[in-house]
């Protein structure tokens, strides 16, 4: 009699509908006190050594000391702050407008695993966009933000290489434009930069990292111009916006979520190469792809996609976007 | 004995002849001498000459104390001379030499005749005579009485004279007294100890000529601090007695470092390089600044060209050996084994330069996480490529 309450009970338990946590997201009571034996990091390294090893070759080293030192940062100024001093402060530190000295040299070379939309005749890079960095060689590091007369801090420091997606994208003035995989926000406010965002829609599939996104837009974009350039956040599955908005925006940006190799490499908290993660890590190329898809439905005809990722694979960038 | 005769007994072996002193010879007294001398010449015969002995003679002397100093002086170069050259390590040249400085000396002990001397002229003179029985130049002479601060005629001779002991040419003596006067201002009774201590050691000869051009205060030094190294090399890092003294002698500087800087050095290339204790002597590991092993080291770990090897001391990669990244200039290094410019090195130095400055602050501030810096970078810096969704 109890034998067949208890299965009875195990019939049901297994009847009821618990949704699908992924393991990621199950909370987790107790959290390690010593170090990992074979830390995800080092797992990261590995793989890089084996893929970027073969696909770069004898360049690879010297990737890959620069991966594992210290970052190079850019320092995009904030036009809402209206200070015209920062750009001059920042000069005296020695750290020079690339942006500028690219349009004063005729061209623009792309980095960082991203494809640029084709270019016509017609096509320039997005305007407004100021990001200063420090020349060749020099290691100096910028001064921390400081909040602006406007309520708003004076610059938002990122890595230059991320700017470049966005003055690919070429916005003009009246533009409806897309950021599909916003989060944590520098690229959104680049595109907010421009002053070309008739409408902005920026999403981010995590709702913790929508959430900097917010405090990045709220810290460097005043009420108006948010207001202005109506500004939408939202937090769903990017790879539904062929079904959701199809044909509706001029430019959309699909930056992927990817490998983040810098990140990989150096902090070990929640990192992709982690052994648990691994299936995660592997479906990544196909995530890519339907991110893309999504993006190219979501365009209107005649509109710019820009695909980019923060990682230096071969299969992420160029095999991802056919 | 009168003063004629002794001149006569080998008058061509004066090499100054101005330095007459009047004699006051006993007869007994000669024949002691003469004993000794003949002690002296014996000297491949591996005679022990020890202190005690020639202390059982000086009584005999009725003479003032200071003539019997200097006769004392004169008869334990000559003796030591001797028992020096029973030790394994014989070289033809210096055969040569100690004979030269034997044989002279006896000829002088034989026939120099002394005077109590009250004049600073004739004890310069008595330095000078001393000097050159010993075995220097005429030029070596002048150089050692133009130190400045110019010691006591006795100081200096006892220091030189210790010097001489411990197997150091006159040449290089002199070249190390030049440099480092300091070393004359030493009491006799701690270049005594010092000396015996570098012989237990088995730092003599050629070895100590090195470490004494690099490094004179292996004798200024407190004992204590040249233990306090050597405890550091034989209990934290392990070394056998000999491979210390290979160190010793090899990389004199390490006495200059601070214990901890140094086991940490060592620490460095047995764990993170993988290099072990005979290596670590044999490529003198340990005389590079820790600055420049790290810099190296971490170009090339960065740079996927040096592996640490696991526990069974294997690596994926055959590592540069030792030689080809410490003791090769840096543009050999990084033609030859980085593969790299210097240009990129530079900015590395610069960074891992840094790094070492912020780990050092975080260390001390006992806060191993966010530094200062860090937290204002998570507030304003976009990573962009930073963290995936959790």
């Amino acid at each position: 009699m109890a034998s067949l309450v208890v299965s009875g009970a195990r019939h049901l338990l297994r009847r009821a509908d618990f949704a699908k946590v992924l393991r990621r997201h199950r909370h987790k009571k107790k959290w390690a006190a010593t170090e990992p034996k074979f830390p995800a990091t080092r797992l990261a390294l590995q793989n890089f050594d084996m893929t970027y090893g073969v696909q770069f070759g004898d360049l690879w080293p010297s990737i890959r000391v620069s991966l594992l030192s210290e970052q190079k940062y850019g320092a995009l100024v904030n036009n809402f702050a209206a200070c015209d001093h920062v750009s001059d402060e920042l000069e005296q530190l020695h750290a020079r407008d690339f942006v500028n000295k690219a349009h004063s040299h005729g061209e623009l070379e792309p980095e960082s695993g991203q494809t640029a939309a084709p270019s016509p005749a017609s096509w320039a890079c997005s305007p407004n966009l100021r990001c200063f960095t420090f020349t060749r060689g020099d290691v100096s590091r910028f001064p921390p933000a400081r909040l602006g007369s406007l309520g708003v801090m004076d610059y938002y420091l990122m890595d230059a290489a991320s700017l470049l997606p966005v003055l690919a994208l070429g916005l003009q003035p009246g533009d409806t434009v897309l950021d599909l995989c916003a989060a944590p926000g520098g690229k959104t406010l680049a595109l907010l930069q421009t002053d070309c965002c008739r409408n902005l829609a920026a999403n981010d599939l995590s709702t913790s990292r929508t959430g900097r996104l917010h405090k990045v837009l709220h810290s460097y974009v005043p009420q108006d111009v948010r207001d202005k350039s109506r500004v939408r956040v939202t937090s769903w599955d990017g790879r539904k916006w062929g079904e959701l908005e199809g044909d509706a925006y001029d430019r959309v940006l699909v930056d992927v979520p990817c490998t983040t190799d810098r990140h990989s490499l150096h902090e070990e908290e929640n990192n992709i190469f982690q052994r648990s993660r691994k299936k995660e890590r592997q479906m990544l190329p196909m995530l890519q792809v339907q991110l893309l898809a999504a993006g190219l439905l979501a365009t209107k005809p005649g509109g710019y996609v820009v695909y980019s990722t923060c990682s230096l694979s071969h299969l992420q960038n160029e095999l991802g976007s056919w | 004995m009168g003063r004629a005769e002794a001149q006569d007994r080998g008058g061509r072996k004066w090499r100054n002849e101005e330095a007459l002193l009047p004699a006051q010879e006993s007869q007994r007294r000669d024949r002691t001498m003469a004993a000794l001398g003949r002690q002296v010449l014996d000297w491949h015969r591996l005679i022990p000459l020890s202190w005690a002995s020639i202390l059982r003679q000086t009584p005999h002397f009725g003479e003032q104390k200071r003539a019997t100093a200097s006769l004392l002086r004169k008869l334990t170069t000559a003796s030591s001379g001797g028992a020096l050259k029973g030790l394994p390590h014989v070289q033809p040249r210096k055969y040569v030499q100690e004979l030269e400085c034997g044989t002279s000396l006896t000829q002088c002990l034989l026939e120099k005749q002394r005077a109590p001397v009250d004049g600073g002229s004739s004890e310069r003179e008595e330095l000078i005579s001393s000097l050159l029985d010993m075995g220097f130049t005429d030029v070596h002479v002048q150089e050692l009485l133009s130190i400045q601060p110019s010691p006591h005629p006795q100081q200096l001779l006892a220091i030189v004279s210790k010097l001489i002991l411990l197997g150091v040419n006159p040449e290089p003596v002199c070249v190390a007294l030049k440099k480092s006067p300091q070393l004359l201002k030493l009491p006799i009774m701690h270049m005594e100890k010092r000396s015996s201590y570098l012989r237990k050691l088995g730092i003599g000869e050629g070895k100590l000529k090195r470490v004494l051009h690099c490094c004179p205060e292996i004798f200024t030094m407190h004992q204590r601090d040249i233990d306090r190294i050597v405890k550091v090399l034989r209990e934290k890092c392990l070394f056998t007695v000999q491979q210390v003294t290979e160190i010793l002698h090899r990389c004199p500087y390490v006495l200059r470092e601070d214990p901890g800087e140094l086991e940490y050095k060592f620490q460095y290339a047995y764990f993170r390089m993988g290099v072990n204790h005979s290596d670590m002597v044999r490529t003198d590991f340990l005389q590079y600044s820790i600055t420049k092993i790290r810099q190296r080291h971490t170009f090339l770990e960065r740079l996927g060209r040096y592996q640490t090897p696991d526990k069974k001391g294997q690596t994926q990669i055959p590592n540069p050996l030792v030689k080809d990244i410490l003791r090769v200039s840096e543009a050999e290094f990084l033609s030859k084994t980085a593969y790299s410019t210097a240009e990129e090195f530079e900015v590395f130095k610069k960074l891992l330069a840094r790094e070492e400055e912020e780990e050092s602050e975080s260390h001390m501030s006992g806060d191993k996480s966010t530094s200062e810096e860090e937290e204002e970078e998570e507030e304003d810096e976009d990573k962009d490529e930073d963290e995936d969704e959790d």
